[in-house]
């Protein structure tokens, strides 16, 4: 089992969250110093503008948990003592749900956003190559990652934007598709009108700003990239732009019906688009109706991000049922999971025992056997070893994954088996690996 | 070679009408379906290549130039308007046409198998002349449906935008922009065998003296459809008349020449000019 403890956009504000960034090269250090504390034996970090979180694991299983969250806690604060009160700590099954609930994007500030399965992934891939990442993470963040996946693919969570500027820019893609060399006239200089305008900018239009403050113009021209024009220039400008975004603090419309009719014909029928993002209105409402204008005010921008963030929302509920099913499942393979010390520490026991009487009988009564009868008595011995041990697996898993008291409790069978057999700690036990996972091994035989 | 057209017209029709229900439904989806979108003009190729292949060995059959014989003029024409819109679909950005070029193959390759034979007069034609007009008239139908398709869906994003029934995430439907493009660019390239076809037309009907109600209805429509078109081109270019008003136009003159087709379809007797 792991543990998470961070802070996010939900704990934090930025000013705290930004405390606790570490850059490409402390992050090693950082990392290595932690998994090697006696508590941690592997960890990795998910840092992105809106947390920062570590992900760990203990050496010596669940008992350890709490331990493993004070090491990582420690570590946490050590970077500034206003970090402390905004930090979260999940255990166990816990952690597992909100690590699967952050990769699948349930847990971002917009529900939905791409970017943090690849920091996920980025993550996970920093801490292999740093070597500080072990078995448990090793097969924890694939299953995160692949649910993360099912989430993208399976719902619409990922699809649609959400704001405002960005449902300006992808209407204005539905009229004119390829924005490359597009006119847009940017009027006025609204917060809301500069982002859209830097978004058309980013897609490659030619953009100019018009207003009746020369200074403020000017300066806006500079900020966004493009050419500033006289307020007395408007009428010229409108005929030739293609996507003119108005936002200004007008009390009455700026552009009316009359100046954009009297230019269509100069503009000899192309389509053109008004994004009206000012209250009161810039633009007079009746243009629309004129054939190849199409106008859209704030409020018709806000009604498709409201149906986009609806329609996320419920998607969101998809995708929390996805994720639920897939941190169930990694339950069940955890809890399966405990069972795999004492079948390794049993297999080893008997594998050691058979070698160690198959290369005595090999070395006597049966040197004279050939190369070809000793492999196999090798198979036959494997064969024989594996048909033994498969009940003892299949009921030490069942007592695992036993929640009804059906079973005998797990701790009971491990401790009689290993009464029984003189059980030693294995370190591959410590490790997790799994004989139901891997091959059946060879009994190795000394000739 | 009987077997063979007979599979290859199946083949064709299963594969049109597989490629006509995968765009629909990849129309029909709130989101973009990456494998519906990769499909349905996978398909649609698979069928235009069975098509081609029924026209190719039926004519061999029939020992008749596929140029020659409205019976295939027709299935010919439906399999021009798929070819061009798999050639320009990836470049324009046109997907869901498809939905709308589909069913009209799959019609049109059905269709045609009951067109009935060419009149004894028709024979008395010239036959490089009449190859000739069935040509050009085979491939300007080809190119005008997909122009009326693309002049359709103009009128449905129009409609979109205009009524603001828009979504976030995007639209299945090209831009409108790209839609008047190709539709004039279509309607620019077929226009010149659109004028050769009724010329030509005009010559076939002075000379075989056709003159029933079907055939002045049919005469009638091609002149309509040239008028319609040329003055969709011509105030384009004289008054800049684009967008809702074009399409209008263009989408009537496409009206007129199916029913051209319809008429050639249904006539008694069947003729090939």
């Amino acid at each position: 089992m792991i543990v998470v403890v961070g802070l996010s956009h939900r704990t934090a504000p930025i000013a705290v969250r930004e405390r606790l960034v570490l850059g490409s090269d402390a992050l090693p250090g950082f990392l290595r110093q932690l998994t090697e504390r006696p508590e941690v034996g592997e960890a990795l970090l998910i840092s992105t503008c809106n947390r920062v979180e570590l992900v760990a694991a203990g050496r010596a299983g669940a008992d350890a948990l709490e331990r493993v969250a004070q090491a990582c806690r420690e570590a946490l604060a050590a970077h500034g003592r206003e970090i402390e009160p905004h930090l979260y700590a999940y255990t166990g099954g816990a952690a597992v749900r909100h690590l699967f609930r952050v990769a699948a994007s349930l847990d971002s500030l917009v529900v939905g956003e791409p970017q943090i399965l690849g920091q996920v992934k980025e993550a996970y891939d920093v801490a292999r190559k740093l070597g500080t990442v072990g078995s448990i993470l090793h097969r924890t963040l694939p299953r995160v990652i692949r649910a993360a996946k099912r989430v993208r693919t399976e719902t619409a969570i990922g699809s649609g934007q959400v704001s405002v500027p960005s449902v300006a820019v992808e209407l204005t893609r539905q009229i004119f598709g390829e924005l490359s060399g597009r006119a847009v006239l940017l009027v006025g200089s609204g917060e809301m009108a500069e982002a859209v305008a830097r978004l058309l900018k980013g897609a490659g239009t030619q953009l100019s700003v018009i207003g009746r403050t020369p200074e403020r113009v000017a300066e806006l021209a500079d900020s966004v990239g493009g050419k500033s024009l006289a307020w007395a220039d408007l009428k010229s400008a409108l005929g030739v732009a293609d996507v003119i975004v108005s936002s200004t603090s007008a009390p009455g419309f700026v552009i009316d019906h009359e100046m954009v009719a009297s230019g269509r014909k100069a503009r000899r029928g192309k389509n053109r688009f008004f994004i009206d993002l000012a209250v009161p209105r810039d633009i007079e409402p009746s243009i629309e109706r004129l054939d190849g204008e199409f106008l859209y005010n704030i409020d018709d921008l806000s009604q498709v991000v409201a149906e986009a963030l609806s329609s996320r929302s419920r998607e969101a509920d998809a995708a929390e049922a996805i994720v639920a099913r897939e941190a169930e499942g990694y339950d069940r393979w955890a809890d399966a999971e405990q069972a795999t010390p004492t079948i390794v520490a049993l297999r080893a026991r008997l594998s050691a025992a058979l070698e160690e009487e198959l290369s005595r009988s090999l070395r006597g009564k049966l040197k004279h056997l050939g190369p070809d009868d000793r492999a196999a008595l090798e198979r036959m011995v494997e064969s024989a070893l594996n048909r033994m041990l498969h009940q003892p697996t299949v009921r030490l898993r069942q007592a695992a994954l036993d929640r009804n008291g059906d079973v005998l409790p797990l701790d009971q069978l491990s401790l009689a088996l290993s009464e029984l057999f003189a059980l030693a700690s294995e370190p591959n036990a410590e490790e997790g690996e799994d004989p139901a996972d891997s091959e059946p091994r060879a009994v190795a035989v000394r000739r | 070679m009987q077997d063979t057209a007979t599979i290859a017209f199946f083949l064709g029709v299963i594969a049109y009408s597989v490629a006509a229900t995968l765009f629909f439904l990849e129309l029909a989806r709130r989101e973009p379906g990456v494998r519906g979108a990769q499909w349905a003009p996978r398909v649609l190729a698979i069928g235009a290549v069975a098509h081609a292949a029924h026209i190719v060995t039926a004519s061999l059959l029939s020992r008749v130039c596929p140029v020659e014989s409205l019976h295939f003029g027709l299935s010919l024409s439906a399999l021009i308007a798929v070819t061009v819109y798999l050639l320009v679909r990836k470049r324009l950005r046109m997907n869901a046409i498809g939905a709308f070029i589909a069913p009209v193959a799959l019609t049109f390759l059905i269709g045609a198998q009951f067109v009935g034979e060419a009149s004894a007069a028709a024979a008395s034609l010239p036959r490089g002349l009449l190859a000739l007009h069935i040509a050009a008239n085979v491939s300007g139908v080809g190119l005008f449906l997909i122009a009326g398709a693309a002049g359709a869906f103009y009128l449905v994003q129009e409609r979109r935008l205009r009524k603001k029934h828009v979504k976030s995430g995007g639209s299945r439907l090209p831009a409108l922009d790209l839609l008047e493009r190709t539709e004039h660019r279509l309607l620019l390239a077929g226009f010149p065998l659109l004028t050769f076809g009724v010329v030509t037309g005009a010559l076939f009907v002075h000379r075989l003296g056709e003159n029933g109600n079907a055939d002045f209805f049919r005469t009638l429509l091609g002149y309509a459809t040239w008028l319609l078109l040329a003055g969709v081109l011509f105030l384009r270019q004289a008054a800049g008349v684009r967008g809702r008003r074009a399409t209008y136009g263009t989408l009537a003159g496409v009206v007129c020449m199916l029913l051209v087709m319809l008429l050639y379809a249904v006539r008694l007797g069947g003729g090939s000019s």
